[in-house]
């Protein structure tokens, strides 16, 4: 029961999209996993061209699009046939920075301030000059 | 038919002579790669004489470049780019070209400076001349025809162009001078898109020249301007060109700063970005910029600048020129004391509370306590000051208000408490500073304008090279840097020369155009005005002061100083400071603080907290020049304006608005509302303030003052300036001007 | 990437090879792996790149060619700082009076060559900047317009130089007849680089340019330094091979004296080995004309 939890069986029965997933699922390749546990599948007979690879999200109720990092965006947007596994080899070491899921909507800490703003904690000082202070008299 | 064969058989080898035998084929075929130019008919059709100049579209000259014929007979007439010209003999090429219209790059032509002829960009074509000619260091020929605009030239142009770059590094990204740019500009306009250079860049050591400029030696292109700037400008033989061939560098060779008060103006010739703007290097880029075009105020010269502003903050300040002031330098004062104007500002009014803290109010509340505590003091208990940076409208503006008070004990720092304002000619630089250049004679008493008036000290130096003018000094030891003659340190060698005792007096005598500059410094003496009757007496003597020529000038110290004296800033009476109940003080922070009685009221109104606030009762916080409109006049009675350039800061207002809200609270309104009103007032007491840009010599001499009765005592002259990076507000809060004087004045 | 997904028939073969070569390879490599996405054209690039490191190497291995004995600079230095006394001796002075009468009163500064070099000749073979202060203040200009001149002629010597500085000529004709082996049997005889003294103090090795008699090339100048100005010579040593420029080093070392000129025994100045093999007689006169009439 456990085990069906964890792999988002009960969460077909609310989640109509989920339960396609898991239905199209079924005899499809399993073709990765990313370091977040989605799941990427393929399969090339008998489904309508264009619809042959998805990915089954690690999230199961709040899942969103941008949770794919980048390696895996481009196999599963037909934009190359590398899969995020090979690409992943060629993520710069120095500079390269783990992927972070859009949060845009989730509250109030990831809405953007600019550095002005008062609501941003690092807000810059615009002022330029330095006043003179009283207190030396 | 036959005939017709014969004699094209005739015609043939005749004009094949005539095109192998054209030089300019020859170029043609050997230096220029083009496919267009290997065929020679199409170069010999090029080759032809120049069409009429009827053709020609009319050209203006470069920049306005005008020509002055000194003498008519003079005139040649030269051909460029077919167009004729008429210039003075030895003009050169470079400047027949620019007064024809045709800009020819350079780098180390400077018109200022003597002619290098090293950097090879200005090469141009000259018919009958074998090879390209380096046009700056061609003097022009009757007839010469020259060509600007031939493949010769422009591939002479492409190939310097690549030999210049080759050794250039590519580091324009990250180069303060990348955007106004010289060799940037004219590699775009004139290179070729490609090198062949695949060898290793030169690299060189970068120099230390001081707080001010801030040297990147693998950038220099070797043009030798700031040497010879250093050299014949600035006097300070320092810089050199040390090594030869590839190994070629600008330096010191010794360890050795610039101790120049000029130095900052090598940012501004070197046309690469080898010597750039130590304080401004990597705040901000050039085009990000916005130039508001104004008026230095740090001395009396009244040095025309721009302001280089990025949002609320001035970032650097460039000069503009100005032929008749600073031609086109601007002392290192005036360039680096930006950044005093963001430290130390006053920003919010404050009035000193019963614990002898300050605590910011409103703009109301401290109207109001002025406005009662003046009220209750007696009309000659007031006092204003005007400060050295102050403009006329603000002064204007302060003595009609102590003027309604009842009270007319107002002056400008710097005037002395006796001074001659009814005279123009008694205060101002008569001879005026471009009239400098005419002198042969120069007598300085009391006065050391390498430190007073940088821009006037180039001035005479110039003549001191153009003409081998000679310079007798009195006063006490200093460093001027042409040649001169130090006469003595005090007021009896200025009696020896009046009773013609001096050996310096057969000089003065016997000048065509002698120039006695008096230093205003000698305004705070108590025998001043013996010391001005002795030296217009040598004026007299030595007929200084003639019709048709004006020798006999005072160099003032403050950019107020001049419109002060033109407004009648003069105290009714000498030592009303010291009976003072309410002292004014309008930016004034000079002024001795211990003659102030302790039970004064003291307003500050100024931009910086610098001497006087800290005897302030009640602050106001005033516009700094950078950030109000203003009428100046400089030493010569040009009156000028500053422009705002940022916003002001905090809740400071300009001089002249707190003065007439301050008569408004007092209840004995000015009657002006506008910088036009004021303007107008300005007008009814000194018209000649008003005629902006504009040089208004004084119409009456001297000789109409009674002579003076007063006794000579031989105290020696005193200096002036003890420290010409620091002394006003702006320069004394000057981060940059404090590293100065601690690193380049002399201990 | 594009053509990839075309001929997507080979892909696995292609991916496996360049992800056994990614595994290897560096973060830079692989990156010109995945643009290219073949590795023929990548070792092919990177063969180019190691080509062009090799070149760039090559140039920081040549020895700057500069004849110059020191930087364009100064550095102070216990014996070379511009705050050490340095004047011209008495009979030097005599000297300089006599240098600078040579030219107009209003010119002096065109002194400046022969003074330094005066300079250099009492100071053991070398300038330091004291010493050009001291020529500066004699021709009365600032002292930069002597540092000019001082740096830009690589006969003045800004550093420390040996007794004897043995200067090989490097230019064409002296090469072709082998100056490189004479300047290098010289360095490895005295065990120093390039204008460096030897521990001893005696000896310097420099190169210069050519000095003008190719016809005896190869060739040395020695410029003693030894006994001051008064004794300073300047001598071209002609004909040298790598033999006996180690022998004229052993004869110096030893404080003889060695006549200058060629030291070819068969030869007698700049005639040809052996003695003249024309213009053995006297001239004949021309044919056209009775000499004896005149």
């Amino acid at each position: 029961m456990a085990e069906l939890k964890e792999e988002g069986y009960l969460r077909c029965l609310p989640d109509g999209n989920l339960l396609q997933t898991k239905i199209h699922n079924i005899g499809a390749r399993l073709v990765g996993v990313d370091k977040f546990g989605n799941k990427y599948y393929e399969k090339l007979e008998g489904v309508q061209y264009g619809r042959h690879r998805w990915v089954e999200y690690a999230e199961k109720s709040r899942y969103n699009a941008s949770q794919v990092p980048a390696e895996w965006h481009g196999w599963l947007h037909f934009i190359t046939d590398h899969t995020g596994d090979e690409l992943l080899l060629l993520k710069p070491k120095r500079y390269g920075l783990d992927h972070k899921q859009n949060f845009s909507g989730e509250g109030d800490a990831f809405i953007y301030h600019s550095k002005g703003h008062a609501l941003n904690p690092g807000q810059r000082d615009w002022t330029r000059y330095q006043p003179w202070q009283p207190t030396k008299a | 038919m036959g005939l017709g064969l014969l004699a094209s058989k005739a015609m043939r080898p005749a004009s094949r002579i005539f095109n192998s035998q054209n030089p300019r084929n020859f170029l043609f075929r050997t230096i220029v790669s083009k496919p267009e130019l290997q065929k020679p008919e199409t170069s010999a059709a090029q080759a032809q004489p120049d069409p009429p100049p009827v053709d020609l579209p009319p050209r203006t000259p470069v920049a306005g470049a005008r020509v002055h014929f000194p003498n008519p007979d003079d005139a040649i007439e030269v051909f460029v780019d077919g167009y004729p010209v008429k210039i003075p003999k030895g003009m050169t090429v470079l400047q027949a070209c620019e007064v024809a219209g045709v800009d020819i790059p350079r780098f180390c032509y400077h018109s200022r400076l003597s002619i290098a002829g090293n950097c090879r960009m200005c090469l141009v074509e000259v018919e009958k001349s074998p090879k390209p000619v380096a046009s700056c260091a061609m003097p022009a020929l009757p007839g010469m025809k020259i060509k600007t605009d031939t493949p010769v030239a422009k591939k002479a142009r492409e190939g310097v162009m690549e030999f210049l770059l080759m050794n250039h590094p590519l580091d324009c990204p990250i180069c303060d001078q990348g955007g106004e740019c010289d060799l940037q500009d004219q590699s775009m306009a004139f290179g070729s898109d490609r090198g062949r250079f695949t060898e290793m860049k030169r690299s060189v050591v970068d120099k230390n020249l001081g707080p001010l400029v801030k040297t990147v030696m693998t950038r220099c292109i070797q043009c030798t301007r700031c040497v010879r700037f250093a050299t014949e400008v600035a006097g300070v033989q320092d810089l050199g060109m040390l090594g030869r061939g590839s190994g070629e560098e600008i330096g010191t060779y010794v360890e050795k700063l610039m101790t120049s008060e000029l130095s900052g103006n090598v940012i501004d010739i070197c046309p690469v970005g080898a010597l750039t703007s130590k304080p401004f290097a990597f705040k901000a880029r050039n085009w990000e910029l916005k130039g508001t075009e104004s008026i230095d105020v740090t001395d009396a010269v009244g040095s025309n600048i721009r302001i280089d502003s990025r949002g609320p903050e001035v970032m650097r300040i460039v000069p503009r020129l100005n032929e008749d002031i600073n031609e086109e330098w601007i002392s290192d004062k005036t360039r680096f004391c930006y950044d005093g104007l963001k430290r130390q500002r006053l920003n919010d009014p404050m009035i000193r509370g019963a614990d002898g803290r300050f605590k910011v109010v409103s703009w109301r509340d401290a109207l109001a306590v002025v406005a009662e505590v003046a009220h209750q003091v007696k009309p000659e208990e007031i006092v204003g000051v005007a400060g050295k940076l102050s403009d006329a409208e603000s002064m204007m503006a302060l003595k009609d208000f102590l003027n309604r008070m009842g009270s007319n004990n107002i002056w400008c720092e710097g005037t002395g408490m006796n001074p001659n304002a009814d005279l123009r000619s008694g205060y101002l630089m008569n001879t005026s500073i471009a009239g400098l250049e005419k002198a042969d004679v120069f007598l300085l008493v009391g006065t050391q304008p390498r430190v007073e008036a940088a821009m006037v000290n180039a001035r005479i130096r110039k003549t001191v090279r153009a003409n081998q003018a000679k310079v007798g000094y009195i006063g006490p030891e200093t460093d001027l840097n042409y040649d001169h003659q130090h006469l003595g340190t005090g007021p009896q060698t200025l009696l020896e020369i009046a009773e013609r005792r001096h050996p310096f007096y057969s000089t003065l005598a016997n000048a065509k155009h002698p120039v006695i500059i008096v230093g205003a410094g000698l305004f705070e003496r108590e025998d001043k005005d013996t010391i001005f009757s002795t030296v217009e007496t040598i004026a007299e003597n030595a007929k200084v002061v003639r019709p048709d020529w004006n020798g006999l000038n005072v160099l003032l110290l403050n950019a107020a100083q001049a419109a002060a004296l033109d407004l009648g800033l003069v105290p009714e009476s000498g030592n009303s400071i010291e009976s003072a109940k309410f002292v004014y003080l309008m930016g004034a922070d000079d002024v001795n603080l211990d003659k102030i009685p302790g039970d004064a009221f003291v307003v500050y109104q100024g931009h910086h907290g610098d001497r006087s606030v800290y005897r302030a009762n009640v602050i106001f916080p005033a516009a700094a020049f950078s950030e109000k409109e203003g009428i100046y006049e400089n030493t010569e009675g040009y009156a000028q304006q500053t422009f705002p350039a940022v916003p002001t800061v905090g809740d400071a207002r300009d001089d002249w608005k707190i003065i007439r809200a301050l008569s408004e609270v007092a209840g004995i309104k000015l009657p002006y509302d506008s910088l036009g009103a004021i303007r107008a007032r300005i007008r009814t007491v000194a018209p000649n303030l008003v005629h902006l840009d504009e040089r208004e010599p004084a119409t009456f001499t001297a000789s109409l003052k009674p002579a003076s009765s007063q006794k000579i005592t031989l105290t020696p002259f005193e200096n002036v300036v003890e420290n010409f990076y620091m002394t006003d507000s702006i320069t004394r809060a000057s981060k940059i001007m404090a590293q100065c004087s601690a690193l380049l004045t002399k201990k | 990437m594009i053509s990839n997904g075309l001929n997507s028939a080979t892909y696995p073969e292609i991916v496996s090879a360049s992800a056994s070569q990614i595994s290897l390879s560096t973060e830079l490599r692989s990156l010109l792996l995945a643009e290219l996405n073949s590795s023929w054209s990548s070792t092919m690039l990177a063969r180019l790149a190691a080509q062009r490191l090799a070149e760039i190497r090559q140039v920081f291995r040549q020895p700057i060619r500069s004849f110059s004995t020191a930087l364009n600079y100064h550095i102070d230095s216990p014996d070379n700082n511009p705050d050490l006394l340095w004047e011209f001796s008495d009979a030097n002075k005599e000297k300089v009076k006599e240098i600078i009468s040579q030219y107009p009163s209003n010119y002096k500064q065109s002194a400046v060559i022969p003074l330094l070099d005066l300079a250099q000749q009492q100071h053991g073979g070398w300038l330091p900047v004291s010493a050009m202060n001291a020529v500066a203040k004699v021709i009365e200009v600032a002292p930069i317009r002597v540092y000019e001149v001082a740096t830009f002629y690589s006969m003045f010597n800004r550093t420390k130089v040996g007794k004897y500085h043995l200067l090989v000529c490097g230019t064409t004709p002296c090469m072709i007849r082998g100056s490189r082996e004479i300047k290098d049997t010289l360095l490895k005889h005295l065990g120093v680089k390039r204008n460096e003294v030897t521990k001893d103090g005696l000896f310097s090795v420099g190169e210069m340019e050519c000095m003008g008699c190719c016809v005896n090339a190869p060739m040395i100048t020695v410029a003693d330094y030894s006994n001051g100005s008064e004794g300073y010579t300047y001598n071209y040593y002609e004909d040298v091979t790598p033999q006996r420029v180690v022998e004229i080093v052993e004869i110096l070392k030893r404080g003889e004296k060695l006549p200058p000129g060629t030291q070819n025994p068969r030869r007698i100045r700049s005639g040809p080995e052996g003695g003249n093999t024309t213009l053995l007689g006297e001239p004949k006169p021309p044919p056209c004309r009775d000499l004896d009439a005149c």
